[in-house]
């Protein structure tokens, strides 16, 4: 496809499933009132459950969405690796990991799970973590299997963390079913506090990533060649992974696990539109909202316990082994 | 005159042991030894990608005060590898060339051209075999314009033709004025060049034109072959 059509074409789906995010749901509700509710309308019902409800989860999944799609075209242009992704790697496991902590051990603890920050925080901390070990793991330019079994291996090790405070969780009813929101991940209920705590955020990541675009096209085909022809390679390269890591523990701390979409939304991007970063960057934004906020869709239309992880994993589980089983 | 390339005590721990060399603007350098000599390895630490000891200069300038964007237009690398995980069009990894000087894309259908590859342009430089990402590499070197070109093993992978065809740009570059080394494995097509290093373990232990410093003896010495100078069959471009 022409990259000409992307833009256009990525911003009506944005707007499309932005839109579906508030009509659809338990009330469902009109374009018209959609619109009534988010400008002066009379309907009250329709004015709270838009304004209170679902605009900040449709945001949230929105920022989520970028936030992921961004990471994963960061981190396959890092490890030079179009199966690198967050989930695989194990980073966002350190993001939950971080936030489970803090919700399991903060009553234990009494200091103040409830805190706006503290979440988010412990999130980098844990995805930070998870991404130092990733890099020790598998060297730059580490090769499919390296790289995927760091990660096996990490999110093995990350997720028996996890366990291990759920199951000393395990009195505690409230903290549990916490714990196991962030693990299957989910935009239900997210408040402005969780809108606050994390689109504005990822917004300043998202623009500080645009302009590196061009020097990871270089960086994507070498380190040394990059290097080479003037790229700042070692600069370039704290700032990948910081931000990226930052994307991920954000999206993290504020709608758990969800799986897959930095692998899936830049791998249909770079069919359809090619490589170049200056160009995948944007639209990975773009895709991984629409994506999620698709997903989140499914989720409401069956509502019987079906979580945005799992969505997330049962479309992108059967992907990533086609790309596997595909021939480049 | 100055010197293109200098290098003092220029070494990598337990690869390079100190080296010291002075390659001059328009000289043609081949770099020959056998494998696992230190050929690679003098040749990144000399581009400034390798941390090294001693010190390296371009043009005159100490490599440190050297910007790395500066860097990008000075100097070219060519790798051995030429592995590429995307699927740019050939022609966009040729302008990353470019990328030191604002992404304009001077030169860039020359350099597609120099290395045959016009008709490759626009396919994926993941679906092209060895031997043609080895061209891309070069015509992304070309496209840099910069005046100093360091080459590895540029023609290992390249069919005769292609091969000779790389070595005659070498040869052209050079009468422009560039300093091009290139390190390769055929003793007898480093013959031609205006001076041959050779490395042995690390060490350089040749440096001279090419009948002074390939001599029986120090192939016998470090190659570890006989050789004989007689009449061969030579295939020359038309």
């Amino acid at each position: 496809m022409k990259p000409r059509v992307a833009v256009p074409l990525l911003l009506a789906l944005l707007v499309l499933t932005f839109l579906a995010s508030l009509a659809f749901g338990e009330l469902r509700l009109s374009f018209g009132q959609v619109v009534g509710a988010l400008t002066n309308g009379t309907d009250e019902v329709a004015r709270t459950v838009v304004r209170d409800f679902r605009l900040p989860r449709a945001l949230v999944g929105l920022a989520v969405g970028a936030a992921l799609g961004a990471s994963g075209v960061v981190m396959q242009a890092f490890f030079r690796n179009p199966l690198a992704s967050p989930g695989l790697l194990g980073v966002s496991s350190g993001g939950a990991l971080g936030a489970v902590a803090v919700l399991a051990l903060g009553p234990i603890f009494g200091f103040a799970a409830a805190t706006l920050w503290a979440l988010p925080l412990a999130s980098v901390v844990g995805a930070f973590a998870a991404t130092g070990m990733v890099l020790m793991l598998a060297q730059r330019g580490a090769g499919t299997e390296r790289l995927l079994l760091s990660g096996v291996a990490l999110n093995a090790l990350l997720g028996a963390g996890t366990s291990f405070l759920l199951t000393t969780t395990a009195g505690h009813f409230e903290v549990n079913a916490q714990i196991l929101f962030w693990l299957m991940g989910g935009l239900e209920s997210r408040s402005w506090e969780h809108v606050w705590m994390g689109v504005p955020a990822i917004l300043v990541a998202c623009l500080l990533l645009l302009p590196l675009g061009r020097a990871m096209d270089l960086l994507s085909l070498g380190e040394q060649s990059a290097q080479s022809l003037g790229v700042d390679v070692r600069r370039l390269r704290r700032q990948l992974i910081v931000l990226s890591t930052v994307l991920t523990a954000l999206a993290t701390a504020v709608a758990g696990i969800v799986g897959f979409v930095g692998l899936v939304v830049p791998h249909v991007l770079r069919l359809a539109f090619g490589p170049d970063h200056r160009r995948l960057l944007p639209y990975s934004m773009l895709g991984g909202a629409i994506f999620l906020l698709a997903c989140d869709l499914v989720t409401r239309t069956f509502p019987l316990g079906l979580r945005l992880g799992v969505v997330t994993a049962i479309i992108g589980g059967p992907f990533f082994l086609w790309l596997l089983r595909r021939p480049r | 005159m100055t010197a293109a390339l200098h290098a003092s005590a220029l070494a990598v721990p337990g690869r390079l042991q100190p080296i010291a060399l002075d390659l001059g603007p328009g000289e043609l350098v081949a770099m020959v030894g056998p494998n696992g000599a230190g050929k690679s390895t003098l040749i990144q630490a000399l581009a400034g990608l390798l941390p090294a000891h001693g010190l390296v200069h371009w043009n005159g300038q100490p490599l440190s005060r050297i910007a790395i964007a500066e860097r990008g237009r000075q100097l070219a690398w060519v790798g051995q590898e030429a592995q590429f995980e995307f699927a740019f069009p050939v022609r966009e990894v040729v302008a990353q060339g470019r990328y030191a000087w604002g992404d304009d894309l001077t030169g860039v259908p020359e350099a597609l051209a120099e290395l045959d590859l016009t008709h490759l342009a626009d396919r994926p430089v993941t679906r092209l075999s060895g031997g043609e990402r080895h061209r891309v590499g070069l015509a992304r070197a070309l496209a840099t314009g910069a005046p100093i070109q360091l080459w590895d093993e540029p023609v290992a992978q390249l069919d005769v033709r292609h091969a000779l065809e790389v070595m005659r740009l070498a040869r052209r570059l050079s009468n422009n004025g560039s300093t091009v080394v290139v390190s390769l494995h055929d003793l007898r097509a480093a013959y031609r060049f205006d001076r041959v290093l050779v490395l042995d373990q690390g060490r350089l232990v040749g440096n001279g034109k090419p009948h002074d410093v390939l001599t029986a003896p120090l192939i016998r010495e470090v190659f570890r072959v006989e050789a004989t100078f007689v009449e061969s069959l030579v295939p020359e471009l038309p």
